[in-house]
């Protein structure tokens, strides 16, 4: 589903990813370790087309990442569930048009939309929170509200940037119990964290970053 | 039923930044109808210069004692002309009588003349299209060269001085309905390019999430449509109000402000102008999109 050869990524005169090569199967959940800075986010950015790889080859699904043209983007972008650091949540928009949006950039009619809105949102324990803005919701709400969008259209990739950063651990068990549902139902999940707890003793794969290299791969 | 997604952004938006919009709204009102009035004062001018070659004629004199042969060749060649719709020959008897019925009270001033000082005179009428100041100069010049012919006589200046008035208005006009669109065109861009701005981080997760160009554009389009067609039918109703409630009230004291012609389905193209203008100037402001 995913597959990366020889990639690396620099920023000005510094490497960010070097030489990574690893391959994610349809229906995995991944997890992407390794410290703050060690090229997490800059992985999930190439995967997303936010970041372009300076030489190396990406796969994602049937796309070939360096032969893609510009207007294809938005087709790609719309097999992936994209969980952000920082949420990118709209203010200006509530609860339900935030999780709504990933369905309408897909062309959904009104109906549908809102039916998956609301089966979404009580995937996350958020359905009494649908008419809430975001600046009225904690961190943690506003991290379930970003998951409620990244998997309401139903992705084939869902990749989550840290998410469990900002929650205590009784909601972070909540969204990994989530994002093994989602698995489990045939969507192929990558979740970077720096938290080890995540994913200790649950036989996933584990792809260790350290300072842009790929330092190991593991099962869990 | 519920509008489509991009209207209702559009017009949430709208709501939003009601300021930026009702400014650009009123600037786009504005300037319309200004452009429109301009536009009718150019057109009433055309009009009135358009009925003068009606009462336009070109005079030749003939020379005393010139043979019936001359006059005949004379007005040959006139009716020969593709420029003359009518040929009337006037002797001088009819010269007289016409003049003395043109003086009335005052035709005691021809009392005393001992002969008939008018010399026989061709009157020619001129088709409309053919009333321009080359075209009768080179007429008259040939008319001058036949024999029997004295003097070919026409008001140059006069129409010279109308043709350059009518030329010089109508490229005014266009010169300056050309730079209000442009300003206003500048004036729909600025506006639709500020709202982009302060949406640019929306907007970038919208392309995040897999947004198309056209989904990205379609409500800065849609208010740009708004914004010219609002300020269009402002400019269309301001301009009716100020015919109807102000020119044509006016003219009960200012019987001249009676003649000036108002072309009302001409003016109903302000709503499409503005709704063009908009649109274009949102499709500039947004430009290309890139991922």
């Amino acid at each position: 589903m995913i597959t990366f050869r020889e990639v690396f990524k620099h920023y000005d005169n510094q490497i960010a990813l070097r030489n990574i090569t690893f391959s994610v199967e349809k229906g995995e959940m991944v997890f992407l370790t390794g410290p703050s800075g060690s090229g997490k986010t800059t992985l999930l950015r190439l995967i997303y087309l936010a970041e372009k790889a300076d030489e190396g080859t990406i796969y994602v699904a049937e796309w070939n990442l360096n032969h893609l043209k510009e207007a294809d983007i938005p087709a790609v972008r719309r097999n992936i569930g994209i969980i952000f650091q920082d949420f990118r949540l709209l203010d200006n928009k509530n609860v339900f048009e935030n999780v709504a949006l990933a369905l309408r950039i897909r062309g959904e009619n009104d109906r549908d939309i809102k039916q998956r809105v609301y089966d979404s949102l009580k995937t996350v324990n958020l359905r009494h929170k649908t008419d809430g803005y975001p600046r009225a919701l904690s961190g943690g709400e506003q991290q379930r509200v970003a998951i409620a969008r990244a998997i309401v259209a139903e992705p084939v990739i869902i990749l989550a940037d840290e998410p469990t950063g900002n929650v205590d651990p009784d909601t972070a068990a909540g969204i990994m119990r989530t994002f093994k549902e989602i698995n489990a139902r045939g969507a192929t999940v990558i979740v970077a964290t720096h938290n080890r707890e995540l994913f200790r003793n649950t036989g996933r794969k584990v792809l260790r970053l350290d300072n842009g290299n790929l330092a190991g791969e593991e099962i869990a | 039923m519920s509008l489509p997604y991009p209207f209702r952004t559009a017009i949430s938006s709208m709501l939003h930044e009601k300021w930026i919009n009702v400014l650009a709204i009123l600037t786009m009102a504005a300037g319309l109808l200004v452009t429109a009035i301009i536009a009718i004062s150019v057109y009433n001018f055309e009009l009135l210069t358009r009925r003068l070659p009606d009462k336009f004629s070109v005079v030749v004199y003939l020379k005393d004692g010139a043979s019936q042969e001359e006059v005949k060749n004379v007005v040959n060649f006139a009716r020969k002309n593709n420029s003359v719709e009518n040929v009337t020959y006037i002797s001088k008897e009819e010269g007289l009588n016409e003049l003395k019925a043109s003086l009335k009270e005052t035709e005691y001033v021809l009392e005393g003349l001992e002969e008939n000082p008018l010399p026989d005179s061709i009157e020619l009428k001129l088709k409309t299209e053919a009333v321009t100041p080359d075209n009768v100069r080179n007429l008259t010049t040939a008319l001058k060269e036949l024999k029997g012919v004295d003097e070919a006589e026409y008001g140059e200046r006069f129409l010279s001085s109308i043709y350059s008035l009518r030329v010089g208005m109508k490229t005014a006009g266009l010169a300056f309905s050309a730079t209000m669109c442009a300003g206003l065109l500048f004036v729909c861009y600025s506006a639709i390019k500020l709202l982009f701005y302060r949406k640019l981080q929306e907007i970038e997760t919208y392309k995040l999430l897999g947004a198309t160009r056209a989904f990205v554009r379609m409500p800065f389009i849609i208010e740009g449509a708004i914004m010219g067609l609002g300020g269009g039918l402002l400019s269309f109703f301001g301009l009716l109000a100020l015919y109807y409630l102000v020119v044509l009230e006016l003219s009960l004291a200012l019987p001249l402000l009676k003649s000036i012609t108002f072309p009302v389905a001409a003016t109903s193209v302000l709503p499409i102008a503005g709704l063009c203008l908009g649109i274009i100037g949102a499709f500039i402001a947004i430009g290309r999109i890139r991922y």
